[in-house]
């Protein structure tokens, strides 16, 4: 029996004004009108005038949600904006020279950051929640979390004011860890330039990626929210990637086999990915599944004959839904996250990062799991720089760990000739029929 | 009536250019002192006392001339505090405490005091008494068991809005125009260190309203000469779990916020 790509996905072909990613048509845009201004993405340091703000339309809603209701994503100032011209200030002239710069330029808006499309598209979403339940905390909470000086703060809130943000509360502590603080306000997810910090954060188990900018950022939805997460070492635990790196493939697809009914142990975006199934039941919860502003993808190498049924049986078993999932067999991610336009993607291998992000996506990474040794033994630069530099160097370890991922796909599933291809499919209403 | 008796362990601050803080009996030596022995137990002051006389050091430390110093004196507010003078005085220089004054006053006379002494800063555990002292103009802040309470390198000043008890009550024209004084002088003070190992900290947390009413107080902190070093905008979420993380050695509310109505 065949899987046909589009049956599978009617239930959104009356509402998707966009191509599903499978059928592979030509960039289209997303919606009919073309909002998001490319020009915000270039690195230009003229004084952009203060435009006018656009007045809150909704009255007697809530603004100022508890911590602990909302969905608390703080976000670091490198990652909202684009800093690195301060940035070289800073490592090239020291603190003192830094600040004052910082100060000189306070009525310079930042440039929008990798993160900037992911916290507008939470706007987006918020202010759709707001429509359905006005009186509801239940919402995205954005919380900017720098260790930047207050000095930095007037740029700061200068910045929010000028791109017409939502984000009331913040955070700057001065150079001191702001885990603390991540913890007091229920950060359900953090994001930073600085691979340290979140390392520390992921510890005391908050959810947290790095953000890299990439050279281009394709344009995303302005309608719907959409996160991508890669399966092994961010929603489920490393134990799998373990067992693949030290054994090899072979080992990795007998062990997979043989535990496809032992549950995956959860990994550090888990939770993450557990709020947003809450916020989306309350949309569907109002009879707006097909319309949703929030959209779940599941991007990972496993392949969905074999080794991916672990990881749907580990979601269903968790009572979490994710929308599309595609099991890619081990071809690279970067062509289909550039059809799916996410938002924002996590993986734990640097490599799946710097090829999404070579493809426009806002790939972060997730420095947990067994992966990182493996990482760190091939990064080119080390300290603050390596955010900036890496993403134009060469990427010459790709070649080798490619081989190691890729295997000719008919060896292995011969018995299911129609699935040599990656494919995605839809998991409400998908089954799996092996025969 | 009130008697002022120095110190002869201390040396003795410029009176023009210190800046002059309080501390009541009651914050240095702690309430079971009431028990009739001669040297007392020190109190929830000890803490600011040490932090006080490090700042003092490493102001000197860097210019061994400076003259804009912490001077530090202890003040009674009632006659059976009046009296216990002589152990007052034994009990501070047995624990080397470096208060240069002492100010030996009652309920009635304490804030005149106050006045006459020029204090810029008036440090109590009771919240009656900080109410009774800003409303006559002369700043305070509130020290109690929420107070840091083990020796550190760094005053910590934390500015926010209701430091003491119905502040709107307690501020004045007067005290207004105090306190910016007195916040000018930290401003200077904390300009002398550059940005990172200051013995002096300043934070802004704002728990009401948004990032504009921070970006407000931030400003009128400059304009007055301070520089904040960190800054947290609550938006309305609870204060607490971010005070205990940031242990302040105490709080000032006067003086700065624009907003005030």
């Amino acid at each position: 029996m065949s899987l046909d790509a589009v049956q599978v996905m009617s239930g959104q072909v009356k509402e998707l004004k966009v191509s599903p990613s499978s059928n592979g048509d030509a960039r289209g845009s997303w919606e009919g009108k073309e909002e998001f201004d490319p020009n915000q993405l270039e690195l230009t340091t003229k004084p952009k005038p203060v435009t006018g703000r656009r007045a809150r339309k909704v009255e007697g809603a809530v603004f100022f949600p508890k911590p602990e209701n909302a969905v608390t994503v703080a976000v670091s100032s490198r990652v909202l904006f684009r800093t690195e011209r301060e940035q070289k200030v800073f490592e090239q002239k020291g603190v003192e020279e830094y600040l004052r710069y910082q100060i000189e330029h306070e009525n310079e808006p930042f440039a929008p950051g990798p993160a900037f499309p992911f916290v507008k598209a939470l706007e987006v979403v918020n202010a759709r929640l707001r429509e359905l339940y006005p009186e509801s905390e239940e919402l995205f909470d954005i919380v900017l979390v720098t260790y930047n000086h207050a000095h930095v703060g007037i740029r700061l809130i200068n910045t929010i004011n000028h791109h017409n943000l939502f984000i009331e509360r913040f955070c700057m502590t001065g150079g001191s860890s702001p885990i603390g603080y991540l913890k007091a306000w229920h950060t359900n997810l953090y994001l930073s330039a600085d691979a340290e910090k979140v390392r520390e954060a992921l510890a005391e188990g908050i959810a947290a990626a790095t953000m890299f900018m990439p050279e281009k950022l394709t344009e995303v939805s302005e309608s719907q929210l959409r996160v991508a997460f890669d399966g092994d070492a961010v929603l489920f635990s490393d134990e799998s990637e373990c067992i693949f790196k030290t054994h090899g493939l072979d080992k990795f697809f007998e062990h997979e086999k043989e535990n496809e009914d032992r549950l995956l142990d959860h990994g550090p975006l888990k939770g993450f990915l557990e709020v947003l199934g809450k916020l989306q039941k309350k949309f569907y919860a109002k009879g707006q599944r097909l319309d949703c502003p929030i959209r779940t993808y599941l991007v990972t190498a496993r392949s969905a004959a074999s080794s991916g049924i672990r990881a749907l049986k580990t979601l269903r078993a968790w009572g979490l839904e994710i929308d599309e999932a595609l099991f890619l067999a081990g071809a690279p991610k970067g062509p289909m996250l550039e059809k799916i336009r996410p938002h924002i993607y996590f993986d734990d291998q640097m490599f799946h990062v710097e090829g999404a992000a070579e493809m426009g996506t806002a790939a972060a990474h997730v420095p947990y799991g067994i992966a990182q040794k493996y990482n760190s033994q091939q990064k080119m630069s080390s300290g603050k720089t390596e955010n900036s530099s890496f993403m134009t160097s060469p990427l010459t370890y790709r070649s080798s760990s490619r081989q190691i991922r890729y295997r000719p796909a008919g060896k292995l599933c011969s018995a299911y000739p129609e699935f040599t291809e990656p494919h995605m499919f839809s998991l409400p209403g998908a089954s799996i029929n092996r025969q | 009536m009130v008697s002022t008796v120095t110190n002869s362990d201390v040396k003795q601050k410029d009176v023009d250019q210190a800046v002059v803080v309080a501390v009541t009996f009651a914050a240095v030596f702690g309430p079971e002192a009431e028990d009739g022995s001669t040297v007392y137990r020190l109190g929830a002051a000890l803490p600011l006392l040490q932090v006080l006389q490090r700042v003092n050091e490493r102001l000197l430390e860097k210019n061994p001339a400076e003259h804009q110093l912490f001077d530090v004196i202890l003040i009674t507010t009632d006659s059976w505090q009046q009296q216990q003078s002589s152990s007052i005085i034994n009990s501070t220089r047995h624990h080397g405490l470096e208060i240069s004054r002492f100010c030996f006053s009652t309920e009635d006379n304490y804030v005149e005091s106050l006045m006459q002494n020029n204090v810029q800063l008036f440090f109590t555990t009771d919240g009656n008494e900080a109410l009774q002292a800003t409303h006559q103009g002369v700043p305070s802040a509130m020290l109690d068991k929420n107070s840091v309470s083990c020796p550190s390198e760094q005053l910590r000043v934390l500015f926010c809005e209701n430091a003491i008890i119905q502040p709107n009550m307690g501020s004045t024209e007067a005290s207004k125009k105090s306190a910016q004084n007195f916040l000018a002088h930290l401003g200077q003070m904390r300009q002398k260190f550059g940005v990172s190992d200051s013995p002096l900290c300043f934070t802004l947390v704002t728990s009401h309203g948004g990032k504009d009413s921070c970006c407000c107080a931030l400003k009128s902190l400059r304009s007055l000469g301070v520089s904040v070093d960190e800054a947290y905008c609550l938006g309305g979420a609870p204060r607490g779990p971010i005070l205990s993380l940031l242990r302040p050695h105490f709080l000032l509310s006067d003086g700065f916020s624009l907003l005030e109505g």
